[in-house]
């Protein structure tokens, strides 16, 4: 962290790094806002703050918006909808079908969701995409409603006058750019804003790895991928995995998703297992793809991408403070992801945070009367906060943030689905190992064929599992422990 | 329960070698990873840096110090996150470089 008090030396004026001139007045001439990370947050945000007329600045590391970013995965897009609406934008499929299945080392137990609704529009907002398309385009919207795109550019600290942060520092040379509102988008490897200090560094076991490969199959890999998973032109299927089959004996699972003609296949697991367990994610994904339930699925296939990235898990505890005089935290650097197992959804809750964000720098931008928007003017009124005599914001003016995010689908899910988390924790042996195991054997059992009667094998079946569970009252006991996952 | 694998070895693995060729890399020309204090890592024997990295960027030599193809890295941020020592430098390569992912 840099804190820069000297006059001007740090002024973005005369940085040759805004390609299209603004098309909105300039209070003072600097930007009102600078995003950091063109994500799916980073663009909501931009967009929200860009439609009202705010002057921002986004700034990406990567080539291209998308061009360092991975995911699984399925876009959920009811935010996306309203703010830009999907014309154009870059879908691989709509998910038609979800399995959810559970495997030991060499069975599967699964269960097929085809839902009649999913297949009309808007598909239950569920599309697989590829993040290096979607992402490009999301920002493209944001550029389209007056936001400034610079790429290839690396935020490397922020810059806080008076504890105040008025700006960014980037690895362009004389890179720093200043502006009243900074919005971290950066993501959950959240260097920026932990090296600033805003959030603290998560412990390993909130922490997921991920690896992820890109498939496709020779000649017509989409005819491939609509027999294989038994789908017609548009539709998708999006596979979770369970248990030691999918991601070893860790707390984390696998996924299959269909795109157009590629198949994204990965798994995620907490890094905190990796080590006390010994597993490596790339091993493990190579296991994961021979399973024999899985295999036939990737018969012929060739890898046409690799990928890795991390997770952010720590759910509604881990949450850190969302709000700073001058800077908001959003999307994974808020640590907004919500995977339980049965959900893993970090898309929608990025842009929705980027979207409640905007708004709340909009209304604290509208708070202050144009005429005070010149040099010296702050929100809080009275003192001068900045070298510059540049206007600053702070945090109190901002609170409708985390107020709305509160009210919102965000920390509702992320809160009400807390307690799954921690049990299934705790349960994890149960759960992951030695249930799926009990049920293999048991449906192994109950579909036998021989010359017992079917009875005395539906007997063994029951016991098989009731024993895994110790016994009726067992199961009673877990029922309990998770009745809360239809409410 | 036992079900034997109908077709073993019909999935055909590529190499991390294979796997790694096949994202678009731009050598930032020095590393973007590096330790913040080497003698730690000759007396760390969980090597969490090693068995967490989805890419083999992390090896550790005879004395225990820790060798970084940095060159490798998928920019994941897994090592820095498991290090039980917080002894890991982590930094994104310059201006854009090390990898872009077409697809993602
Ligand atoms: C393997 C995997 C599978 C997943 N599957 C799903 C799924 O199926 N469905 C779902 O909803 N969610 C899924 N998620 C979660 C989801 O991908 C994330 O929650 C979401 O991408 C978060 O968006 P974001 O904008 O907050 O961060 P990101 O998408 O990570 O964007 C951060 C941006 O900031 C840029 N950046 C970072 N640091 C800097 C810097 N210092 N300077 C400049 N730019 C910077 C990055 O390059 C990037 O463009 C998955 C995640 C993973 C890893
Ligand atoms: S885990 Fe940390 S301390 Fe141990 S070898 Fe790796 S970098 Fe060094
Ligand atoms: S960031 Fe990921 S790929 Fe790079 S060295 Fe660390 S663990 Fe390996």
């Amino acid at each position: 962290m840099t804190d820069s008090t000297d006059n001007g030396t740090e002024s973005a004026d005369d940085q040759p790094t805004r390609t299209p001139p603004p098309a909105q007045p300039n209070y003072d001439n600097t930007f009102d806002a600078i995003v950091v990370g063109a994500g799916l947050a980073g663009s909501a945000a931009a967009i929200t703050m860009a439609n009202e007329d705010l002057d921002v600045l986004m700034i990406e590391r990567g080539a291209y918006p998308g061009a360092k970013n991975v995911f699984g995965g399925v876009m959920y897009t009811p935010t996306i909808r309203d703010l830009v609406g999907m014309d154009g934008a870059p879908i691989e499929r709509y998910v038609g079908q979800r399995r959810y299945a559970m495997l030991t080392e060499e069975d599967e137990i699964g269960a097929t969701v085809n839902i009649g609704d999913w297949h009309e529009e808007p598909h239950n907002d569920s599309f697989t995409v590829l993040r290096g398309d979607f992402d490009e385009w999301l920002a493209d919207q944001a550029v389209e409603a007056g936001a400034t795109l610079i790429t290839e550019t690396t935020v490397t600290d922020l810059i806080r006058e008076n504890g105040y942060i008025v700006g960014v520092e980037t690895d362009r040379p004389e890179g720093a750019l200043r502006a009243p509102i900074v919005v971290l988008a950066e993501g959950g490897n959240s260097l920026v804003s932990e090296g600033a200090g805003l959030k603290p560094a998560p412990d390993r076991k909130d922490v997921a790895v991920a690896v992820k490969e890109v498939i496709e199959f020779p000649g017509d890999s989409a005819q491939v991928i609509e027999d294989r998973f038994r789908l017609g032109d548009e539709d998708g299927a999006a596979y979770h995995y369970f248990g030691e089959g999918a991601a070893g004996k860790s707390f984390g699972g696998a996924f299959i998703y269909t795109n157009d003609d590629t198949v994204s296949v990965g798994l995620a697991y907490r890094i905190e297992d990796s080590i006390t367990q010994g597993i490596n994610p790339e091993k493990r994904l190579n296991e994961f793809k021979s399973h024999p339930a899985v295999a036939p699925l990737f018969k012929d296939a060739r890898t046409v991408e690799y990928t890795a990235k991390t997770i952010p898990e720590g759910g509604a505890e881990a949450m850190p403070k969302l709000v700073h005089n001058g800077a908001l935290l959003v999307g994974d650097t808020a640590g907004l992801v919500l995977n339980n197992g049965v959900h893993l959804e970090g898309t929608n809750m990025a842009v929705e945070s980027g979207y409640h964000a905007g708004k709340a720098v909009v209304e604290a931008f509208n708070s202050i009367p144009a005429t005070e928007r010149t040099a010296g003017a702050t929100a809080a009124g009275g003192q001068t906060a900045r070298a510059d005599g540049g206007m600053v914001i702070p945090s109190s003016h901002l609170q409708s943030y985390p107020d709305r995010l509160e009210e919102s689908f965000v920390v509702k899910n992320l809160e009400h689905y807390e307690w799954l988390i921690h049990r299934v924790t705790e349960d994890k042996e149960l759960l992951f190992e030695e249930l799926p195991a009990a049920l293999a054997d048991a449906a192994a059992e109950y579909f036998a064929i021989d010359r017992e009667p079917k009875q005395v094998h539906g007997a063994r079946a029951k016991e098989r599992v009731l024993g895994t569970l110790g016994g009726l009252r067992g199961l009673v006991k877990l029922g309990w422990r998770y009745r809360k996952i239809v409410r | 329960m036992s079900t034997k694998s109908p077709s073993p070895g019909i999935v055909q693995n590529a190499s991390l070698e294979d796997r790694l060729y096949t994202v678009k890399y731009e050598d930032p020309g020095e590393s973007h990873l590096d330790v913040e204090n080497p003698g730690i890592c000759t007396t760390c024997h969980e090597d969490a840096c090693v068995d967490v990295c989805p890419a083999k960027v992390w090896r550790k030599d005879a004395d225990g110090t820790p060798t970084i193809a940095y060159e490798n890295c998928l920019e994941c941020g897994s090592c820095r996150f498991a290090c039980p020592n917080e002894n890991v430098i982590w930094t994104y390569p310059e201006r854009g470089a090390g990898v872009t992912y077409k697809k993602g």
